[in-house]
């Protein structure tokens, strides 16, 4: 298994103009993506097709038109060798509730090929590693909803994947547990050396542990990529002032920027966002505040965060 | 006492990496089967879970304790000159509620639970497909079913033999065994198909096991009117399931008990019995519609939508 910070030589998961419709439900049209090694962010609201994406990774389903191949191999054609290979934890409430954690994360270790023996002890082993290790012995429905969720990552990891697939795992968590969640996702990316796709429609989740991030609109992917890749827009300086004598004083400030060569863009009455293309643009913006005696609220150099490359790119077509 | 620098062991290592055997897509079916045969044992569950099964399997098999203790107690050959003793053909016309009931209780635990609770799309995510799952499915229910179909006139057979009470004769004695061995899979393959039919289509323990139920006496008694009541053919009769299977045993160990004429003025069949032709047709027939229902709805279910 590569570790994480070894480019990857074939990309895990990669999609080429995949579409797939349910009826008169259109879920993926035209999704075109690659998916290289560490934690990998599924990203979008509910029925944007993320769930099904999966089911296609898993080989559940064909794409109606398109191409998916997972570790270079088409999984529907090459299921069993492929699923193999991963780990999956579902969205939705899958466990049965009179049996045992360690039984049900023994079975799924034996169903992906290990022995008897084998699966027993790494069940163990993997319910220690979520923090389950004195309750593996429990029904699972005597346990909470947090315990739960640490059952169902167990199941995927039980049988050492090099691909997980993790569809929504903070579903009904507390904040509290949903960190530890996050934590314990990132420790099997990062520590354990795993792939993970993690499925999610909070954005934070998918910022707090991932490397890249796939954004799914409507069945269309509108932005892929390294988080770092995607939030490398140029920083900005955001000028917010306070509203003096009832002007309107963003207007006057933009035309002076602009009258200076800056590039810059009002957002709203009171603010303007000017691009820090160079450091003497702080100079220049400075001089301009002095010059008209402007109330200054907040001055803040920030850069795109992912909510930006969502929002832009949700409403403005693909971004890659 | 202290123990010294090489007697030291690493205990608790972790979570590590994997790197031992990996078995192929028939260990993920033997696995799946011998765990879907524990579930329907009621085995590594609550007690509760584990009543109706056994009772079940005990109610098959006390007919054949008491036989064999009888032919225990009596002395060898009056009992079986009586004919009060049945051989392994005709015992299964004492066990008869006890087979259908375990058939009613034991595919829909094994089907219903998994769509119910959507862990059928993590049995996808495995190497199984469909397919493979179905198998595995299949197997632990005609496997279980045979405790009750193969098990309790091989233990008759057995019994009565320790007894000097079995066939004479070598030749005699592997003959019977065999027909015991064929009626007992004849009756679990075709009793395993129709009772994962219905449950094929519900993720509802309750209405399986009614619908099994319903359709197992229903069709009997459905092709009872018709053929003695309102003077159908007779091959009809073939049709019922709370009778077919047995009628198909019993050919296996050349008896014969179909048509049952209720007699009287409204029995108009004809009381001649089908020809084994028939009743192997209709065996074969009703097993394999069944089993394609059941393929058919297994693999339309849709999972990670």
């Amino acid at each position: 298994m590569p570790p994480v910070d070894t480019p990857a030589v074939e990309p895990v998961v990669s999609a080429t103009e995949v579409t797939k419709r349910w009826s008169t439900t259109q879920a993926l049209a035209g999704a075109t993506f690659t998916i290289g090694a560490g934690v990998t962010g599924l990203l979008g609201a509910n029925g944007a097709g993320k769930t099904t994406l999966l089911g296609l990774i898993l080989g559940l389903h064909r794409p109606d038109s398109g191409a998916i191949t997972v570790f270079g191999r088409d999984p529907w054609v090459a299921g069993a060798e492929v699923r193999a290979r991963l780990g999956y934890a579902p969205e939705h409430e899958a466990l049965p509730p009179d049996v045992a954690a360690h039984d049900v994360v023994r079975h799924l270790a034996e169903l992906h090929g290990l022995p008897r023996r084998e699966a027993t002890s790494r069940a163990s082993d993997a319910l220690w590693e979520v923090g389950l290790g004195e309750e593996r012995f429990r029904p699972v429905g005597t346990m909470s909803t947090g315990q739960r969720q640490r059952v169902k990552l167990a199941l995927a990891i039980a049988h050492d994947p090099e691909l997980l697939l993790l569809d929504e795992p903070t579903n009904g968590l507390d904040p509290s547990q949903r960190e530890d969640m996050l934590a314990l996702i990132e420790h099997v990316g990062v520590d354990l050396g795993m792939h993970v796709i993690l499925s999610s429609h909070l954005l934070e989740e998918v910022e707090r542990v991932s490397q890249s991030v796939v954004i799914l609109e409507a069945g269309r992917v509108v932005a892929d990529g390294g988080m770092a890749e995607l939030s490398r827009t140029d920083p900005e300086l955001v000028v917010e002032l306070d509203r003096v004598d009832a002007t309107e004083p963003a207007a006057a400030l933009l035309a002076a920027l602009r009258l200076a060569g800056l590039t810059a863009s009002a957002d709203g009455p009171r603010r303007v966002v000017v691009a820090l293309e160079t450091p003497a643009v702080y100079d220049v913006v400075r001089d301009a505040l002095a010059d008209g005696a402007y109330a200054v609220r907040k001055l803040e150099r920030r850069t795109a965060s992912l909510e930006d490359v969502y929002l832009a790119s949700a409403g403005s077509g693909r971004t890659s | 006492m202290v123990a010294s620098d090489d007697q030291a062991r690493i205990f608790e290592t972790g979570y590590r990496p994997y790197h031992g055997t990996r078995l192929g897509v028939s260990h993920s079916v033997w696995a799946l089967a011998r765990h879907t045969a524990e579930r329907i044992m009621g085995l590594k569950r609550p007690a509760r879970y584990k009543i109706l099964p056994f009772a079940s399997v005990i109610i098959a098999y006390l007919p054949a304790v008491a036989f064999i203790g009888i032919v225990a107690l009596i002395p060898n050959g009056r009992i079986r000159l009586s004919g009060f003793i049945p051989g392994p053909g005709r015992y299964y016309g004492f066990i008869t509620a006890a087979i259908i009931l375990f058939t009613i209780l034991a595919a829909p635990e094994a089907l219903c639970p998994d769509k119910r609770s959507r862990f059928l799309g993590v049995y996808l995510s495995s190497p199984l497909n469909r397919s493979t799952y179905l198998l595995a499915k299949a197997i632990a229910v005609v496997g279980v079913l045979l405790l009750v179909t193969l098990g309790p006139p091989l233990f008759l057979l057995i019994g009565l033999a320790l007894e000097n009470d079995g066939p004479r004769g070598f030749g005699a004695y592997m003959g019977t065994l065999g027909q015991i061995l064929a009626a007992g899979v004849s009756l679990s393959l075709m009793f395993g198909a129709v009772s994962l039919a219905i449950p094929s289509l519900t993720d509802r323990r309750a209405f399986a096991s009614a619908g099994s139920l319903l359709l197992i006496l229903g069709s009997g008694a459905l092709t009872g009117v018709i053929v003695f009541g309102l003077g159908g053919p007779k091959d009809l009769l073939a049709l019922g399931l709370d009778r077919l299977p047995f009628e198909l045993a019993l050919r296996i160990f050349t008896l014969h008990g179909l048509p049952t004429a209720a007699g009287g003025g409204l029995a108009r069949a004809s009381s001649a019995p089908l020809s084994t032709a028939v009743v192997v047709a209709a065996s074969i027939g009703v097993t394999l519609v069944a089993a394609a229902v059941t393929w058919w709805r297994v693999v339309g279910t849709e999972v990670t939508r």
